[in-house]
């Protein structure tokens, strides 16, 4: 058995985080759905899987996708600019309604010489944050070129949008006003969540990544109780450690999602 | 006797380890070093690609170019280095040496001397991942592994109607399975995405944990995140411990159960009548050579066969795959002595001729023409192998010590008839080896741990004591009563085949490694009786000089036990430099100052 650590005491989400601006949510209930609360209740004792969603973060070239990520999860503010090469990546494990969850965050390059590869990073993707920056309306404008991307790549009818502006902290309120005005705009058509943060001081961060992995998780459970129909959740698989359909599952699912 | 299963044999190896303990003291399994701080610390201490090197050494491209044949057209990343012999050795090694078909994707593995000696950075480190390792997952000294993806497609718009190009990973990990997975998400996005492709995986390579024996790893790469454990000399044999996660997540993350275990049904399945036989073989270092229609047979048995001995680890030679352009093609095709203890697996029909004076064969045919198996009950005569078109089947004249195992041939002709899964007759295959080699290595075992001194030998004033002597006949007598009878059914001349391993490569590499073992646990327990003495007191009565002497041997001690990685107990170093540094401050000032100096700059 692999026994990982606990949880951190500040990765448990026990309440549906509120949203950002009711205006551009996914949606605005202030509790999680009926049936995934019975759910987790039900099969607290760990026959629930493990979970894992994979999130991908999107956007033009320094507008801080990397430094929203390290902000949360290294709690970290690195000023000097350093491009990624590739794709950056960090796993942060949550517990939700007292079900491990782990979100996979890729963290993608902005360059233009990466975006050939791309495409492979952004597969089976479960939520797509596109990032922009709040004090340049061009990294808004392509914001939804950054979204038909990744969608080529993903099931449109089972990916959670986020579209988030950075560096609030370096925007005047006059310039905020009408940026957030127009992504606001853009959200409603695309059916994104929008969350305006900033990475520097820490505004809104954590409650960002909250809501993605309450999203996340609700979205996952509810499809996973949709497509077992009656069976329970967790019970598709059992904890076996060298059987043969362990092998046979990971190996035979894989190719498709390179389809 | 019934038939005990692993866990059972296993258990016993621990009871056998107990009484030992009672004894002596002696479990080199006795604590895993949980070392925690040290290695964030050492975290931090990472260079730009030293991760990457703690997995891979580099990898190539290998093209076909008209005018030069095969060169290595992109080695990654930029600075790794290769000698010219390294170079060629790859460029021959990474394609297909016979115009067998091989249409569409082939991956195969090989194996081939490493020219120059280069050490990374952080080569210390990498000593104590491979500290945990069992014997056959360490680090391959002496040679280096390339795991290929070649791709042979039509492609009109090229000179020569094909596109013929691998992707090679080149390593000292024998982690086949892991990199085979690797190189199925790699090599079919590089051949189309070209260079940058290359650039992102690396540096996603470069980001992962250390290849740390016992840990669960997520490796990201390629949008997805593998996950795997590498297995510790501290497991059970024949358990796997790496949960599966819910089948949804299969999308993003890919679980491995094994990085290095092959399938040995699948290769053994056209000889699977010889397979105790084989395992003979292997055991004793016999010259053995497969003959199979392509690289990814050849690669696949060869590594069947040497891993059939798990745990215990083949010590000779082995090339899964092996050309005639190969730097050791003379020295090991040569008449002029007797075969070489190696493994060869190869595909190019010369070999037929050159090694048809090998003792042992192994002729596969297309592996996909499976209906054949049955009727290849015997083993053939060597006068019959003739050249190219010899029949599939084992070529040889050695005769088996030990008596045919009927049951195991039954158990697996019955799961083909009833269509049995493939990874159950591996299973099943898989674990019958595992008690033959346990069964044939508990006596050793047991006998060379009864070669250690007693615990009361140890004195803090002495050198430590001495191993005693391995004894052929000593160790024969033990057999009567505590021989491989006690754990296996079979019966043969088990005799006989200890006297054969005995003098055998493998046997040798196992005592060694042993005795290595044995004497570092020796210095460990010496030195934690030393940290137990009062030595303001023993100096006392002392002269200077000789306080001197003590302070330099104690030193030397501590710097050999870092470096060894001795098995002390915690805290015994730390103890240790604490008494050095109260010895040295009881000297006079003018000492003080030069004992205080590094031993090591």
């Amino acid at each position: 058995m692999s026994v990982l650590p606990p949880v951190r005491r500040d990765r448990v989400i026990a309440q549906m985080p509120p949203c950002f601006s009711k205006e551009a949510a996914l949606h605005t209930k202030e509790e999680f759905h009926p049936k995934v609360k019975t759910a987790c209740q039900e099969q607290k004792t760990g026959t629930v899987g493990f979970k894992i969603s994979k999130v991908i973060v999107v956007g033009d070239l320094a507008v801080g996708k990397t430094c929203l990520i390290n902000r949360f999860c290294k709690d970290t503010f690195d000023k000097n600019y350093k491009a990624t090469i590739g794709v950056d990546f960090e796993m942060e494990r949550f517990e939700v309604l007292g079900v491990p969850f782990s979100l996979q965050l890729w963290d993608t390059a902005g360059q233009e010489r990466f975006k050939c590869i791309a495409s492979t990073y952004y597969r089976g993707a479960q939520a797509i944050i596109i990032v922009f920056d709040l004090t340049d309306v061009s990294s808004l404008s392509h914001a939804r070129q950054w979204l038909e991307d990744a969608m080529k790549e993903n099931d449109p009818s089972s990916v959670l949008l986020f579209l988030v502006g950075t560096k609030k902290d370096l925007s005047s309120p006059g310039q905020y006003s009408q940026i957030e005005e127009d992504a606001v705009r853009l959200s409603e058509e695309i059916k994104a969540e929008y969350w305006a943060v900033s990475a520097l001081s820490g505004e809104g961060v954590r409650e960002f990544f909250f809501r993605v992995a309450s999203l996340t998780f609700e979205a996952n459970v509810l499809a996973e109780l949709e497509k077992s129909g009656s069976r329970r959740i967790g019970e598709v698989v059992k904890i076996t450690s060298n059987s043969s359909n362990t092998k046979t599952t990971s190996k035979k699912k894989h190719p498709n999602c390179c389809q | 006797m019934a038939l005990q299963t692993a866990e059972e044999i296993a258990e016993q190896m621990e009871e056998s380890e107990d009484i030992l303990e009672h004894d002596v003291q002696v479990s080199p399994a006795e604590e895993m070093p949980g070392d925690g701080p040290v290695e964030e610390e050492s975290e931090q201490l990472f260079l730009p690609w030293d991760r990457f090197s703690a997995w891979l050494h580099c990898i190539c491209v290998v093209g076909f170019d008209l005018e030069l044949g095969q060169a290595v057209e992109v080695i990654y990343p930029h600075h790794s280095k290769l000698t010219e012999k390294e170079k060629t050795s790859i460029c021959y090694l990474s394609f297909p040496d016979s115009n067998s078909g091989c249409l569409g994707d082939t991956q195969f593995c090989f194996r081939f001397r490493q020219a120059s000696n280069i050490q990374p950075s952080l080569g210390c480190f990498l000593d104590r991942c491979d500290r945990d390792a069992p014997v056959c997952l360490k680090r391959d000294q002496g040679h280096f592994y390339g795991y290929v993806y070649f791709r042979q497609v039509r492609d009109k718009s090229l000179k020569r109607g094909y596109f013929q190009k691998s992707l090679v990973l080149i390593s000292k990990l024998p982690y086949v399975t892991f990199f085979h997975s690797l190189l199925k998400l790699l090599a079919p996005e590089y051949f189309e995405k070209q260079e940058p492709c290359l650039e992102a995986a690396c540096n996603d390579i470069d980001r992962w944990p250390t290849p740390t024996p016992g840990k669960i790893l997520n490796l990201p790469i390629m949008g997805v995140v593998m996950k795997l454990r590498i297995p510790t000399c501290y497991d059970k044999p024949g358990t796997s411990q790496l949960v599966q996660s819910t089948p949804g997540d299969s999308l993003v993350s890919i679980v491995l159960p094994t990085i290095h275990e092959v399938d040995l049904f699948r290769c053994f399945y056209p000889v699977f009548f010889h397979i105790q036989m084989l395992w003979e073989l292997v055991l004793l270092g016999e010259s053995l050579v497969v003959m199979a229609p392509s690289p990814s047979d050849s690669s696949d048995t060869v590594l069947a066969l040497v891993s059939c001995l798990s745990p215990l680890r083949y010590c000779s030679d082995f090339r899964p795959y092996f050309t005639i352009h190969d730097s050791e093609f003379k020295e090991y095709t040569t008449r002029t002595q007797a075969p070489p203890s190696v493994i060869l697996g190869v595909t190019n029909p010369f070999f037929a001729k050159t090694l048809q004076h090998w003792p042992h064969i192994i002729r596969i045919g297309d592996m996909k023409q499976t209906g054949e198996v049955a009727k290849q009950m015997k083993v053939k005569k060597l006068k019959n192998l003739k050249t190219l078109d010899s029949k599939p089947g084992v070529y040889s004249a050695y005769k088996p010590f030990l008596n045919k195992d009927e049951d195991i041939i039954k158990q697996l002709q019955k799961g083909v008839q009833q269509k049995r899964p493939s990874a159950a007759q591996n299973a099943i295959l898989r674990r019958y080896f595992l008690e033959l080699t346990q069964s044939f290595i508990i006596p050793l075992e047991r006998y060379v741990a009864s070669l250690m001194p007693l615990q009361k030998t140890i004195s803090p004033w002495k050198s430590p004591p001495q191993l005693r002597p391995f004894l052929q006949e000593e160790f024969m007598k033990t057999l009567e009563k505590a021989g491989p009878q006690l754990t296996s059914r079979l019966k043969g001349d088990w005799i006989g085949l200890y006297r054969q391993f005995l003098k055998s490569p493998n046997f040798d590499g196992w005592f060694r490694n042993r005795r290595k073992e044995m004497m570092q646990k020796l210095e460990a327990l010496h030195l934690e009786a030393l940290c137990e003495e009062d030595l303001q007191l023993r100096i006392q009565k002392h002269t200077e000089v000789e306080t001197v002497d003590l302070v330099l041997k104690l030193k030397d001690k501590l710097t050999k036990a870092e470096n060894e990685q001795l098995p002390v107990r915690a805290g015994t170093l730390t103890k240790l430099q604490t008494h050095i540094e109260s010895i040295i401050l009881s000297l006079p000032e003018d000492l003080q100052g030069i004992l205080h100096k590094p031993a090591t700059l």
